[in-house]
């Protein structure tokens, strides 16, 4: 099914993992995607991770529900997610649709979104978490 | 010869000269080419080339003039053969013979089509054959059964649509499973959507797997509009490349990237559903040009149906996963929203954005 370029890049940052989304994604490769993030967050032991969407042009219900789900996870995982780079007709659209992000952090862009965490961050040094 | 009276003349010689040398030519020429098919040809070739010039060769040359005309064609003759044999290969023929199966296959197309035809009632097939094979135009066959030349065009185009179904029956040997498969067939065929409309044709093809087998060189005979996009949908990617489809289209009118976004995404809404509920279905993107310019999706599928769909529209109500706002928000997001369920027959969901209209862009 796959095997052309890759659909999303994670990168690692210090202590955050930084998911680009390249291009729309189809609704298995949004939960490969979350599977995928997901054990990456364990790997690096990261604190903080960012999912840049600004490629998406379409958010609808599931891939909105899929990344709330990726950011509960990464919560349950110890780490704190923020999502940037919504597009404005995206952000418009989801109001209507009545999808939210309902709890996930959003951010305007990949700057922002690196502030965000590193001012949470420096809240709360230690996350209580027994995993860590 | 026209040039007889000039053999008369004082200079050259007569026909009755030409007439004493037929022997010796015919000796020159057997002794070359005696065995060769065209040699008598050759012959006659020879004198008369010597009989129109015998009027202007001087006196007693004659039989050498005869001599030298008759090498000079024999070794023609030559010369053709040999280039003949030189360019022989330029001959032949480089395409590929006929494979065995052709003819069977031709034979089965005949029989099929005989079938088809025979299928078809005595008065149609009569005037159908009258017309295509006999050539006798409209007027014509208006005349013979008092009606007029549009009619019999319409009754020609009706009898073709009818041929059509039943050769494709006939060649791929299937028996209609049941009693609507035909009447959608034919509509189908004749590409009258309104009579698909009556026979619920896109409802059945979803639910008969013959008739969509079948459908598929009828509908590709149809698909000439380019303002109208029909989308099988039955995976994920699917879903992605319908929305994809959905926008394309919708960027022909003016709408602004909010609503191409809201279109796009309404339109993921609904295939989800069908990739979901019912397996498989389509997705029908169609540009409107009346009563006001706008994009119509109508996305179809022979699932198990929703029982309450008064439910279904309510916030809240999901049977799935989700956060249940799958249909509601997509009744948000589009300016028409209708729903047809029936359970175990399927869903239909149509959905019209007019251009222009929407109040609430955020910039």
């Amino acid at each position: 099914m796959n095997g052309g370029p890759a659909l999303v890049s994670i990168m690692r940052q210090g202590s955050t993992l930084i998911a680009s989304v390249h291009t729309a994604l189809n609704d298995s490769e949004l939960v490969r995607f979350e599977h995928d993030l997901v054990d990456q967050i364990g790997e690096h032991r990261s604190r903080g991770v960012i999912i840049d969407v600004a490629a998406l042009d379409v958010i609808d219900s599931f891939a909105a529900l899929t990344l709330r789900r990726i950011a509960e996870m990464a919560r349950l995982r110890g780490a704190q997610t923020v999502l940037v780079g919504i597009q404005p007709e995206v952000a418009f659209t989801m109001v209507r649709l009545g999808m939210g992000t309902g709890a996930v952090p959003t951010a305007l862009d990949l700057e922002e979104g690196l502030a965000l965490l590193a001012e949470q961050g420096s809240h709360h040094p230690r996350p209580d978490d027994p995993e860590a | 010869m026209s040039a007889s009276e000039r053999f008369g003349d004082s200079l050259g010689h007569t026909a009755e000269d030409v007439a004493d040398l037929i022997p010796m030519v015919r000796r020159i020429v057997y002794a070359r080419v005696g065995s060769h098919p065209s040699a008598e040809d050759l012959v006659q070739e020879t004198l008369t080339r010597v009989l129109s010039a015998a009027s202007t060769v001087e006196p007693g040359m004659l039989e050498p003039y005869a001599i030298v005309t008759a090498r000079n064609v024999v070794s023609s003759l030559w010369r053709d053969a040999d280039r003949k044999n030189r360019n022989q290969h330029r001959l032949v023929d480089l395409s590929a013979p006929e494979p065995p199966e052709k003819q069977v296959v031709l034979e089965e197309e005949q029989s099929a089509m005989a079938t088809a035809l025979a299928r078809l009632d005595e008065r149609e097939r009569r005037a159908l054959l009258d017309h295509e094979v006999d050539g006798t135009d409209t007027h014509a066959l208006a005349a013979r059964h008092g009606t007029t030349a549009g009619a019999v065009a319409a009754q020609l185009n009706r009898t073709r649509a009818r041929l059509r179904v039943e050769y494709l029956l006939a060649i791929e040997h299937v028996d209609p499973p049941t009693d609507r498969c035909r009447p959608v067939l034919i509509a189908l065929s004749s590409g009258d959507q309104r009579r698909q409309r009556e026979v619920q044709a896109a409802q059945h093809l979803l639910e008969c797997e013959p008739c969509a087998r079948l459908s598929q060189p009828l509908l590709e005979r149809g698909q000439q509009r380019d303002d109208c996009l029909r989308i099988p949908v039955s995976s994920d990617a699917d879903i992605v490349s319908a929305r994809r489809a959905a926008r394309e289209l919708a960027t022909r009118l003016t709408f602004g990237a909010t609503d191409l976004t809201v279109i796009a995404t309404a339109v993921s809404e609904v295939c989800r559903n069908i990739v979901r509920f019912a397996g498989s279905g389509e997705v029908v993107v169609e540009l409107l040009e009346a009563p006001r310019r706008g994009i119509q999706i109508v996305a179809r599928d022979g699932g198990p149906g929703i029982t309450d769909v008064d439910r279904a529209l309510g916030d809240g109500f999901s049977t799935y996963g989700g956060l249940g706002l799958g249909l509601p928000g997509v009744r948000r997001l589009m300016d028409e929203f209708a729903i047809a369920s029936e359970p175990g027959h399927g869903t239909t969901v149509t959905m019209t954005k007019w251009e222009g209209t929407d109040r609430e862009r955020p910039t």
